[in-house]
């Protein structure tokens, strides 16, 4: 397969501020990329420096074979972009706004805009001023996608947007995998990335910090528990268990992490006391980025 | 429901000509400042109306007073005589406040196509379509000139009517050759805004470069008038170029200078513009 998107230590400072520092990635075709990262980390920046909104400080881009800088026209004639905010003029309508860019790309038609409407319950006809952030959202969903672009590149594609029409949305991505489109989009949702993801960079302060297979990202995850008993229950018991660690025991209370995959064996080991209440919650990104940092400087 | 798009629905591979995206640009800057001749156009072309309107009933107490002011006072302000409609419709409004207005509306059209554009977000939908940035400044500098062009249309029509009505005889051919005249003012001041669009990144830094040069311009020309040693230096501003069309007529070098200038510096500007970032 060959590469859509390939950045060789693309770095881009704003004077002495930090932007995003050797930033080596390559994307494949058909691949659908998910960009990972706290706010401020560096995921804008790296999506702008590849659209020529930003120009890097040092190292290189290429889309499609093709120099970021001097072939950017040619690029931008074939992807599609959400802007982690997207926003236009707030007098004009969704209708407006998809036939203004249509004209700027050259089309006679507005490609599949009537579909897009329909599937996203769009409102065309409203001044995007008077739309509420989510439906603003599919107005931009709708102008990235319209013109079945060859790259799809989102910028936070879900936020605003309500569960229903996230898993639109998650049903369009797979359709777009599916008729060969490259698409690579940046989250904070780890669960998103997994679900739509082949394979996840991670960038933590304008530095890349891992580019994982999601299948490998996901045997690295794992769940807090916190769990309180009916009684008391030997501390030697829980630290037996499999995939256990830092855990913590106050009274009936065990607070504890647990790899995935151990999960059902835990549940059922749990299983043997009366169990008073049970709670599993998701480890933050954050958490797991410092997951990554850790293994890092382990490396180093 | 999906739809899987086919080969006419997809995008280009190659980037459409630059003329279709111009066309385009302008189109959307025109429906962006349609209501503009009539919000600048009418009030100014009304305020003219009234001036001349006005002058029969005054005419010859103004004669009288104009007599009576420092001849420093009357070159700098063009009040060398005012026994004509012209000449007081010149000394009330296109010596100072037309002229003023429309470079200022063209340098506010420019200033929220270009930076103001960019600092609300919209120009991240556009810039990453097949359109390259010199495209959207030539664009907003062409719909900046027809947008001033559609003002000043309005402000005439309005002034030559309030002429009609009150029978004075305000010579068509000047009118046309003053309002000229405001346009290339106007021009150049868009030039010298897209400049500054060219390297600053938000609207009010732009609209502030652009008055303060529209302003200093100015009074460099009416203290050079006053000021012996400042005359010198008349040539730095654009209303030495501007002249007083409405009572001397259209000085054609003048006219092509500010326009020239105009697009020169809009050009530099888009130069500039395609070398930063567009921060967004």
């Amino acid at each position: 397969m060959d590469a859509v998107i390939q950045t060789d230590k693309l770095t881009k400072r704003y004077g002495s501020a930090r932007g995003i520092d050797d930033v080596s990635l390559t994307v494949l075709r058909g691949e659908v990329f998910g960009f990972l990262g706290p706010n401020g980390a560096g995921k804008t920046t790296t999506i702008r420096t590849l659209l020529d909104l930003l120009h890097p400080t040092s190292g290189q881009a290429r889309l499609f074979g093709l120099d970021s800088r001097r072939d950017s026209l040619a690029i931008r004639a074939r992807l599609g972009n959400l802007p982690g905010e997207f926003a236009f003029e707030p007098r004009r309508t969704g209708r407006e706004i998809v036939a203004f860019l249509a004209a700027l790309r050259g089309l006679r038609s507005l490609g599949r805009t009537s579909e897009l409407t329909e599937r996203f319950s769009a409102d065309l006809d409203r001044p995007v001023g008077h739309l509420s952030r989510g439906n603003r959202q599919k107005i931009g969903l709708i102008q990235a996608l319209f013109h079945a672009p060859e790259l799809l590149i989102l910028d936070e594609p879900t936020g605003g947007l309500d569960p229903l029409m996230q898993e639109e949305f998650h049903k369009i991505v797979a359709e777009e995998r599916e008729r060969g489109a490259t698409v690579f989009l940046s989250s904070h949702d780890l669960d998103e990335v997994e679900r739509l993801c082949d394979r996840v960079a991670i960038i933590r302060d304008g530095r890349l910090i891992a580019v994982e297979h999601v299948d490998d990202l996901t045997r690295r995850r794992y769940r807090h528990v916190t769990v309180e008993f009916a009684e008391a229950v030997d501390v030697s018991e829980l630290r037996a268990l499999p995939g256990v660690r830092n855990l913590e025991v106050d009274g009936r209370r065990a607070r504890f992490g647990v790899a995935a995959g151990a999960l059902d064996a835990v549940i059922k080991a749990l299983a043997r006391h009366k169990i008073v209440d049970l709670e599993l919650a998701h480890p933050s990104l954050e958490e797991i980025f410092m997951t990554y940092y850790a293994r890092e400087e382990h490396h180093a | 429901m999906s739809v899987a798009p086919t080969a006419s629905t997809q995008a280009p591979a190659v980037a459409p000509p630059a003329r279709a995206a111009l066309r385009a640009l302008v189109r959307r800057g025109l429906l962006d400042n349609r209501r503009a001749p009539l919000v600048w156009g009418g009030p100014l072309g009304a305020m003219s109306a009234f001036v001349v309107a006005l002058y029969p009933s005054i005419s010859d107490s103004l004669s009288q007073a104009v007599k009576g002011y420092p001849a420093g006072l009357k070159d700098a302000f063009g009040i060398t005589d005012l026994g004509t409609v012209e000449a007081y419709l010149n000394a009330e409004m296109f010596s100072l406040f037309l002229p003023l207005a429309v470079a200022y509306f063209a340098i506010r059209c420019v200033a929220a196509s270009i930076a103001g554009a960019e600092e609300h977000g919209y120009l991240d939908t556009v810039l990453v379509t097949p359109v390259a940035r010199r495209t959207l400044v030539a664009g907003v500098f062409a719909t900046t000139a027809i947008a001033v062009a559609a003002v000043l249309v309005v402000a005439g029509l309005l002034t030559a009517a309030g002429a009609a009505l009150t029978g004075q005889a305000l010579a068509f051919g000047r009118l046309v050759a003053a309002l000229a005249g405001v346009w290339g003012l106007a021009l150049f001041f868009a030039g010298c805004a897209t400049l500054a669009a060219g390297v600053l990144h938000r609207a009010a830094p732009v609209l502030g470069a652009g008055a303060g040069l529209l302003g200093g311009m100015y009074l460099l020309d009416v203290v050079g008038k006053l000021a012996d040693p400042v005359q010198e230096l008349r040539w730095l501003s654009a209303f030495r170029y501007y002249g007083t069309p409405l009572t001397a007529g259209l000085d054609g070098a003048g006219f092509a200078a500010l326009v020239l200038a105009g697009a020169l510096l809009a050009a530099a500007g888009a130069a500039l513009y395609e070398r930063r970032d567009i921060t967004g």
